[in-house]
This record gives structure tokens, sequence and C-alpha cells, in this order.
């Protein structure tokens, strides 16, 4: 073992060629050392005095040092002493024929590693210096890792401070709570999200944290078995200003124990918002939905009801109005699909070359009988040379039935309708000028919403989905135009439409 | 007889109530909007007011109930509502909601005979 051990070592002198400084006055003990070294594979160098030991020992690293204790220049314990200052890991041995136990723990608490007593032997001498080598490996390896150390405590500081940051820059609150139920981590969105204005530590921080969240911390904490679920509760912390949701996860040890809970908090109110304006979408549209199937029952039931014992002429009433109320509902139903399929864009388009004066001749066309009940007149004033557009057929068409019908429906008996096309470099621009009841102010800003439906005496008996103006917003934006309303109220109403013309081709 | 006062914006449930309520022997008076209909209440001082909750605005059935409580108008007030329960708008009896019975539309004749009945009754 112990053999196996010295052949391992004398091979790993052969390999690596340990430098070794030989620091004797004697000449012929070093010169036979230099020799008896360099053949068992040791580069060696020599110094004949403690002055050129100190010089050679201090200006390069060797691997071994073997100094003579009592030198007529300076003494070895002191050339000892300046090496290992210098030079820490070089092992360095004392030889001397005046072995005593004074010099002996000395040279020790200076940092020698042997004390090899003269005259020695070559087998002597290379088994100490063998035991020498393997401590300086040793040395050498333990100061790496010192430094491999250093390095990986300096990377996970930097790790740290790094992580620390970018938890930082989130947006959403990020809190760590151990296992004692103190606040360990808190990250500055915390504050932000659950609106703390102040605390002082971490204590206190706990103290403000919402009943909902320490309910679910203490959960975990609580449990006597790991909970590996994840929890979350919506808190609303400023009335209609401020909603957050808190997620709770717990955090592991390695050996499967809860180490503690991680809790994120994030701002929710837009989404709560938008939650808000798609809740009060779908109850109008219910309303108008359910509206007239209410009228259309009421009739059905009191034309089934034998008790009411209701005329002819009052049944025949009471069916065709259903009708009517049934085909309001149908051009609602359809005008809701229109809005959506435009919103979710899944409308299937035909983009083709459209001349917008033809478009509003069969618009106008379609109108006319209404019109002419209420004796209402059209007028189209049309540019020689309207720019051509690209777009849907039926979007187009659809845009201008909605806009000129409203001008119809809206419009005084013996009133007129005045159309008039034109186009600047960028935009077509289509006027309608009716001599209607006009729009107030307040109507005006609301007009494009969603069944909004101007209401006042003179609308009264007007029908309609309160969705067309909608429609014709949407269709508009969607190619990138915009619309405009002017308005006198008792006098009339101005759309202008703008269309982009598309020069690229 | 008793009078009753219909105020609603839809004429189709107007024309409905009325022959179903005339049919029981009631009179009645109509109005469209929450203006005319304070006009005819305080005209014809009715025994019973039906209120449709959604006129014009959202809230005018409730306005106008508010209104007639304000200037003392004790007349009972059944209250027509229509998407309350789905969008889970569900009124109680409130000082906020001055009324004192509700009747979902669509409106069964049945349901609005018994209702009107009883708040005739109670006073």
């Amino acid at each position: 073992m112990e053999e196996l051990k010295e052949n391992k070592a004398k091979e790993l002198i052969k390999e690596s060629k340990p430098k070794v400084l030989i620091v004797d006055d004697e000449k012929g003990l070093r010169l036979g050392t230099q020799r008896l070294l360099e053949m068992e594979g040791y580069h060696v160098e020599t110094a004949e005095n403690g002055t050129e030991g100190i010089e050679k020992g201090t200006n390069n690293d060797f691997d071994l040092a073997v100094i003579d204790l009592k030198m007529p220049d300076i003494d070895g314990l002191q050339v000892l002493a300046e090496i290992k200052n210098a030079r820490p890991n070089t092992v360095c041995m004392i030889a001397t024929a005046y072995a005593s136990y004074d010099t002996a723990i000395e040279s020790t608490r200076l940092g020698a590693f042997g004390y090899i007593p003269k005259p020695f032997t070559p087998d002597e001498l290379l088994y100490n210096l063998q035991k020498a080598y393997t401590q300086r490996v040793l040395m050498l390896e333990s100061e790496q890792l010192k430094k491999e150390r250093e390095a990986n405590l300096l990377e996970l500081a930097n790790e740290r401070s790094r992580l620390s940051t970018i938890i930082n820059l989130i947006g959403d609150g990020v809190l760590v709570i151990n296992k004692q139920g103190e606040v360990v981590y808190r990250n500055n969105a915390v504050f932000k999200n659950l609106n703390i204005v102040e605390a002082k530590n971490n204590k206190e921080l706990l103290s403000k944290l919402p009943d909902k969240i320490i309910d679910l911390i203490d959960n975990y904490l609580g449990s006597d078995e790991l909970i590996k679920k994840s929890y979350s509760t919506q808190i609303e912390i400023i009335h209609n200003e401020l909603f957050v949701e808190a997620v709770t996860s717990p955090v592991p040890n390695p050996d499967g124990s809860l180490a503690g809970v991680a809790v994120v908090i994030r701002n929710i109110t837009e989404l709560k918002k938008i939650e808000l304006i798609k809740n009060q979408f779908v109850s109008m549209v219910a309303h108008e939905l359910k509206t007239p199937v209410a009228a259309v029952l009421g009739f059905l039931k009191i034309i089934i009801d034998k008790n009411l014992n209701i005329s002819e002429q009052q049944r025949n009433d009471f069916v065709s109005r259903s009708i009517l109320r049934l085909r309001s509902l149908l051009d609602l139903v359809n005008d809701l699909l229109d809005i959506s399929r435009m919103e979710l864009k899944t409308k299937q388009r035909e983009i083709v070359t459209l001349d917008i004066k033809e478009i509003i001749k069969s618009t106008v066309e379609l109108l006319e009988i209404e019109a002419q009940k209420r004796s209402i007149s059209f007028n189209l004033v049309t540019e020689e040379s309207v720019p051509v557009i690209k777009a849907d057929q039926n979007e187009i068409t659809r845009l201008f039935t909605n806009i000129l019908s409203n001008a119809v429906k809206y419009n005084k008996e013996e009133g007129s309708i005045k159309i008039i096309t034109g186009s600047n470099e960028n935009y077509l621009i289509v006027k309608v000028i009716d001599t209607g009841i006009g729009l107030k102010d307040d109507d005006k800003e609301k007009l494009f919403q969603e069944f909004y439906r101007v209401k006042n005496e003179h609308t009264r008996g007007i029908s309609g989905t309160g969705l067309g103006l909608t429609i014709v917003k949407q269709i508009v934006d969607s190619y990138h135009g915009k619309i405009e309303v002017e308005s006198q109220y008792g006098e009339g109403t101005t759309f202008t439409i703008y269309l982009p013309i598309n020069n690229n081709n | 007889m008793a009078l009753i006062a219909i105020i609603d914006d839809d004429p189709d449930i107007i024309e409905a109530s009325k022959l179903v309520l005339k049919s029981h022997g009631f009179d009645i008076i109509t109005a469209s909007n929450p203006d005319d209909g304070y006009k005819i209440v305080m005209e014809k001082n009715p025994d019973l007011i039906i209120l449709d909750v959604m006129m014009d605005e959202p809230d005018d059935g409730f306005f106008l109930a508010q209104k007639f409580r304000k200037n003392n108008v004790k007349t009972p007030i059944l209250m027509y509502t229509s998407v309350s329960k789905t969008t889970g708008y569900d009124f109680g009896q409130s000082d906020m909601v001055p009324v004192d019975d509700f009747v979902e539309k669509p409106i069964s004749p049945e349901e609005l005979i018994e209702k009107v009945n009883k708040l005739l009754n109670k006073n």
C-alpha cells in the first residue's frame, strides 16, 4: 500500500518535473544533491548562500525548497521566513546538522514543512521531497478550490442582485413568506398593487396585507402536509379603481417539506373594466332582444285567451304588429351578427374596385318609395371624375344604406336629402345633408354607441335597432377612413364620410 | 271601478296590458314616457301605477317611482322589469326602489291580474 503510494508519487514527479531550490553554502552537497534530484526528474536550481537563496526563492515560484540552517551570511530560518512570506505555497524543508528542539519548533512556526537531519542519505532526501511535493500539490489544489469558491460566491452575489433587480422590475408584486410566517422577500410592486403607502419593516407590511391573502398563506402554513396546489383570489383594493389577483404557491425544501409561500399580486383593473363593459353590453343586448319577444308573447297570449273575446279586427291588428316586432328582432339579430363578425374580423371580404356613384344611386332608388311617402326628395351632386375605391361592395352598400335610411327616417315631411361626392388628395368624400330633426350636442357624442337612439318628441314612432351608426362607424374605421357629424337641432344633420383612395395601383 | 295608469315606452306592451286589464273591468290611462306619466298620475290620481323600469334610459322607471314618493304620491306601484334577473340586477324592496311589487316581462295575464288585485286590496 505504502509502496504503491510511493510509486505513484515517483511517477507524478517524473511527469510534472517539480522545481526545487537548494540553498546550501557547501558546494559539494549542493552539486551532489542537484545531480541526484535531476536524475529523479526534478528541475533543480541552487543558491550558494542565504542572500542568493532569498533572491531566487522570492522571485520564482518553486514547488519545493531545501534550506540549510547554518549559512555564513544569513540564517536559514530567515531565508525560510522570507520565502514563505513571498511564496506561501512553496513547500520548504530545513536541512541541518545541528538539529535541536528549539530550531525545529521555530522552523515549523515559520512555515517549514519538515526537517531533514544532516547528513542524509539519498533515499532519506528523496522520501522527504516526495512527501513535500505531495503537500505542494494539495496546497495548490486547495488554493484553486478557494479561488473557485470565492468566484462562486461573487457570482452568487451578482446573481442575487441581478435577480432582485429583475423581480423589482416586474409589474406584479412578489412576496415570499417563510415557514414562521415572516416576510422574507418583497419587491416594490407589492406596495403599489396593494396600495400600501408605507410599511417601516416587513412585520408592518405583513400586518397591512389584505385578509384574503393572509388566509391563503395560513392555509399552507397551518397544514401538516405540504399543499402542492396554487390558490388565487381576486381582491378589490380601491373600490372600482384597483383590482388585484393574488396567486399563492408553496415553496418546498429539497426534502419536500414546506420552506415558505410565494405570493404573486397582479393588477387586473383593466381586465375588470373590460369585464364590466362586456356585462353592460350583454345586458343591453338582452334587453333589446327581450323587448320585442315580450310584446309578441303578450299579443299571442291575448289572441289565444278565450275569455278576452277580441274582435276579428283586433286579432288581425295584433298579428300584423307581432310580425313587425319579429321583423325588427330579426334586423337586430342580423346587425348584432355583423358587429360581432366585424369585431372578430371573421367577415369574408371581397375587395373590388367600386364606383361609389353607382352604389349611392342604387341605394337612393331603394329608399325612394319610403321617401316619397313623406314627400322627401333626393338631390345627388357628383364631381365629374370621382375616384374609384377598393372595398367590399356589401360593406360600402351597407354603409350608405344605413346613413341614407337614417336621413329619410329622421327627416321632416317634404324635407330633402342632398348627397355631394368629391375628393381630395387622399380621400373620397361623401357629404349627406338632411333637413331633418337634427341633433342636440349630447346626442351627437353618443350617436355611434351601440343601441343609442335619440329619444325626443320627434323620434317617437321611428323604429330602429340602435346599431345602424355603430355599424357605419365600424365599416369606416375598418377602411381607415373617418366620419364626421355636424348638426343643428331642429334644422338638420350633415354626415361627412372620408374613405381613403388607394393610390398604389 | 279602480283606475290604473300604465307607463311604458313600448306601445305594444301598453296595448296588451290595457286589453287584459280592461277585460277584468279596470279603467286604464296610459303614457309612453316619464314626463307624461307623471302628468297623468298627478291629474287623474289612479288607484295603481304600472311602471316599466327601462324607458328612454335604463333607470327611468326607478327615477319616476322615486319622484312620485318624494312628492307624496302613495299610490301602489307595480314595476315591469325585463333583464333584471339575467344581469344579476336583482332588486329587493328598499328606499332606493320604492315600488310595491314586480312583474317580469314577458307578462303573463294571470300573474298581472293577481298582482294588481293584491295591491288594490291592500289599500
